[in-house]
């Protein structure tokens, strides 16, 4: 079956794509307060040292997400 | 002043984190700040005066940075706490707000959720050094006339426009703003309106975004009574309403109201080039790189502890030793001559001794923080904390621990899972402080030769370092071991923001530091000098006049036996001692620890220590020095002192055996009790009020003193 978005832990490194929406409501409250919404642009930096954690970038601002919170984002494809 | 002279006008300082708040706040009051403790939560929150041209003074309370008012973290929660709180003591007559420039639109949320409860308010928009870099240009009549707020452009770090964003507070104080909004920024659904309407009903809660606020926070907002509560609960149920849900709703809706504003107002939008930040992580942050950079600092940053710490260490001791015997010359012998210098000077100089050693590593440890770097390193190791039952949030408080656990536990507050914030709690006094110190050196240097092992290390740096590294298992083990005891389902964030990298501002680092070593002084300092004048007390009278009957026994002993006038001395101090009431003590106890391998002596200074482990040496050197002054004390430099108290320890024997006390195993075995144990009656005390329970201080005084005696028991068998 044919997924009809990604998340944020199947961004390659440096590649980009638009949120659509969150999986948890919990981690869409923190996230949308930090200026992670629907339509902005999520580009993948790289994961943590020792995996579990990634570093983003939102409209230039950097965050780092843990894998439960990365992957509540729902990417467009 | 629209509330007269009687009441001082309040202003609270709000942004999010990272917006520049505690430079403006440096900005605004210069030196006239201080920590205080506020009413209704358990956190320290800085506040200052600002004096205006008039004369006029007002209160300015720097609260801690929050993304919104839908908190996840307690110190989150006291902003919202706060402002949902009108007849707090605290609450604020206006509020400036600090937003970052080249973030508007993410900074703007929270400053809309606060016009919406109708406080009087100002917008200050901070430019970082880097605004001018990203070439953002904002049309602040516009975006003041779109918001319905004052704007203005501050610089935090050059203090340009200060005086400006003064004028404005002054109008806003006089309550002759040019701009008030009085229509809420945020349209409630028709759900949220009725909700509202029957929190207004049962509460008489005015502001209809307050009583919105109430309905979403009501389970945990302090000021609520139960029957409230009861009523809220009442309320949210039959209304079916969904408290997350809405937030999130919320939220969206304000960024679709004013992304416009935005838009409208910049006029060009900053670009975000490949910055030196980026490069810097990519070596930082890197995945074999970053974890090696992370130790290579923390290795340096102990090692400048050592290196820049001993020029003034060696002054504080050598002024005290010189005021001590021009006290001791000055004034007629007795028993006040020796209260000042052997009790209350041997106090003072056991708390300023830490001074240099406290201030260098909360210097290092501020300027991590004020550069981005600890952000990076949270990040990185989130992972390996969360094994241990932490979060990544978690390595500042561990890191802190090395300087002294106070401040550390403090700093717990950004975590917002309980049960990661306790286990933080729990571990972090493990982590060898900087009081520690002292006491592993004068018992590495008494047991452990200075050989060079395999012609490669000294066993003495060897055993010292492994004493960190038993604090930093002892952490992770007993997190590890909570976190399978504990369990919670209460949700976890890691979502930290990594700001830019930017020079430290050194004002702020300055005050930072200089805040934290006062606290230490005035809070360890009383139980230390406390400590030491009572131990000066407990070891110079007995009950009864056993202490003088002791010294007559003494006395005689020695002339049956002739024993020069310095033998006879130490004879004579150490049956004083053993007859006065210190000596009791350890007597007492001596049962309990002689598995251990520690005489009653030793049983003194655990006992002392257990108030605040840097009495150690000092006991020690009471316990050993005392009665035997030599004639040429002046001359003796302050190594040789040492090595006196050294050569004494060396020479003291069981009584019931006549065997050494000082063996390697001794030593070793105290050595690891005083790594592993809880000695610090500070520590107890902010354990208790950061947990709201003395339950937790005593599970973490129990655990730590049976797992430091266990573990010394075995360092022992092992050994002897």
């Amino acid at each position: 079956m044919l997924r009809r978005y990604k998340t944020v832990p199947d961004l390659k490194a440096h590649e980009s794509a638009a949120a659509i929406s969150f999986v948890d409501p919990a981690l869409a409250c923190k996230l949308t307060a930090m200026g992670v919404r629907p339509g902005a642009v999520i580009e993948m930096i790289r994961k943590a040292p020792f995996g579990k954690a990634y570093y983003i970038k939102v409209d230039g601002i950097r965050l780092a997400l843990r894998e439960e919170e990365a992957f509540s984002i729902l990417l467009e494809i | 002043m629209t509330r007269g002279d009687a009441q001082t006008y309040k202003i609270a300082l709000v942004g999010n984190p990272n917006s520049g708040k505690s430079t403006i706040f440096n900005q605004l009051t210069g030196l006239r700040q201080k920590t205080g403790n506020f009413p209704g939560v358990t956190v320290d929150i800085k506040s200052g005066k600002i004096r205006f041209a008039g004369g006029i003074e007002a209160i300015l309370t720097d609260l801690p940075g929050t993304y919104s008012l839908y908190p996840t973290s307690s110190d989150e929660k006291i902003v919202a706490a706060l402002l949902t709180h009108p007849a707090h003591a605290n609450f604020p007559d206006g509020i400036v707000y600090i937003a970052d420039t080249n973030h508007l639109e993410k900074h703007l949320l929270l400053l809309t959720q606060i016009m919406d409860l109708g406080i009087p308010i100002l917008l200050a928009l901070n430019m970082s050094d880097t605004a001018a870099e990203l070439g953002i240009k904002v049309n602040i009549i516009r975006l003041s006339e779109r918001l319905g707020v004052p704007v203005v452009f501050v610089s935090g770090r050059t203090g340009e426009n200060i005086d400006r964003l003064q004028a404005e507070l002054e109008k806003m104080m006089l309550g002759t703003q040019a701009i008030h909004k009085t229509a809420a920024f945020y349209t409630p659904t028709e759900a949220e309106k009725q909700l509202v309407e029957a929190v207004q009903l049962n509460l008489g809660t005015e502001n209809p975004y307050r009583a919105l606020l109430i309905a979403h926070h009501y389970q945990w907002l302090p000021f609520l009574q139960h029957s409230e509560r009861e009523t809220l609960a009442a309320i949210v149920e039959t209304k079916h309403f969904q408290s997350l849900r809405a937030q999130v709703d919320e939220t969206l809706d304000r960024f679709d109201r004013f992304t416009p504003f935005v838009q409208e107002s910049v006029q060009e939008a900053p670009t975000f080039p490949n910055t030196t930040t980026d490069r810097l992580d990519a070596l930082l942050t890197h995945r074999i790189g970053g974890p090696l950079i992370f130790f290579a600092v923390m290795l340096l940053m102990f090692q400048a502890i050592f290196d820049w710490s001993v020029y003034p260490m060696d002054w504080i001791e050598t002024g005290f030793s010189w005021l001590n015997d021009g006290l001791k010359a000055a004034l007629p012998a007795g028993w006040f001559s020796d209260l000042l210098t052997d009790g209350i000077l041997a106090g003072l100089s056991g708390i300023l001794i830490f001074i240099p050693q406290i201030a260098i590593l909360f210097l290092l440890i501020t300027i991590l923080e004020e550069v981005g770097y600890m952000s990076r390193v949270v990040f990185m190791f989130d992972k390996t904390m969360r094994r241990a039952g932490m979060n990544g949030r978690s390595v500042i408080s561990l890191i802190g621990g090395g300087a002294c656990a106070v401040p550390a536990i403090m700093s717990s507050r950004t975590i917002g899972n309980w049960q990661e914030r306790l286990i933080t709690i729990m571990v972090t006094p493990f982590i060898s402080c900087s009081a520690r110190i002292p006491v592993y050196l004068v018992l590495i240097g008494l047991a452990v030769p200075a050989v060079k092992i395999g012609g490669l290390i000294n066993a003495q740096t060897l055993v010292f370092a492994s004493m960190y590294a038993l604090g930093v298992i002892a952490a992770f083990a007993s997190g590890w071991a909570m976190k399978k005891w504990l369990r919670t389902r209460e949700p976890s964030f890691l979502a930290i923001e990594l700001p830019e990298y930017r020079m430290p501002d050194w004002k702020n680092v300055a005050l930072t530091v200089w805040e934290k070593v006062a606290a230490f002084v005035w809070g360890a300092g009383k139980i230390i000098l406390f400590v030491s004048i009572a131990l000066w007390g407990l070891s110079r009278f007995g009950p009864g006049n056993a202490v003088e009957t002791a010294e007559n026994t003494a006395r005689e002993k020695a002339q049956t036996t002739q024993l020069s006038t310095s033998e006879t001395e130490d004879l004579i101090a150490h049956h004083r001692l053993e007859a006065s009431y210190a000596g009791q003590m350890g007597k007492f106890i001596e049962p309990a620890i002689r598995p251990l391998g520690y005489d009653w002596k030793i049983g003194i200074a655990l006992l002392t220590s257990f108030a605040a482990r840097e009495v150690f040496t000092g006991t020690l050197a009471v316990l050993y020095n005392m009665g035997s002054a030599e004639p040429d004390i002046s001359s003796r430099t302050d190594n040789q002192a040492k090595v006196t108290m050294r050569a004494k320890m060396r020479e003291e024997t069981f009584s019931d055996n006549g065997k050494p006390v000082y063996t390697l195993a001794t030593a070793l075995s105290l050595l690891v009790f005083y790594a592993l144990a809880l000695q610090c009656m500070s520590t107890i005390a902010v354990v208790k009020r950061e947990t709201g329970s003395w339950k937790w201080a005593l599970f973490q005084f129990t655990f730590m003193s049976a797992l430091a005696y266990v573990v010394a028991w075995l360092v022992y068998l092992l050994f002897s």
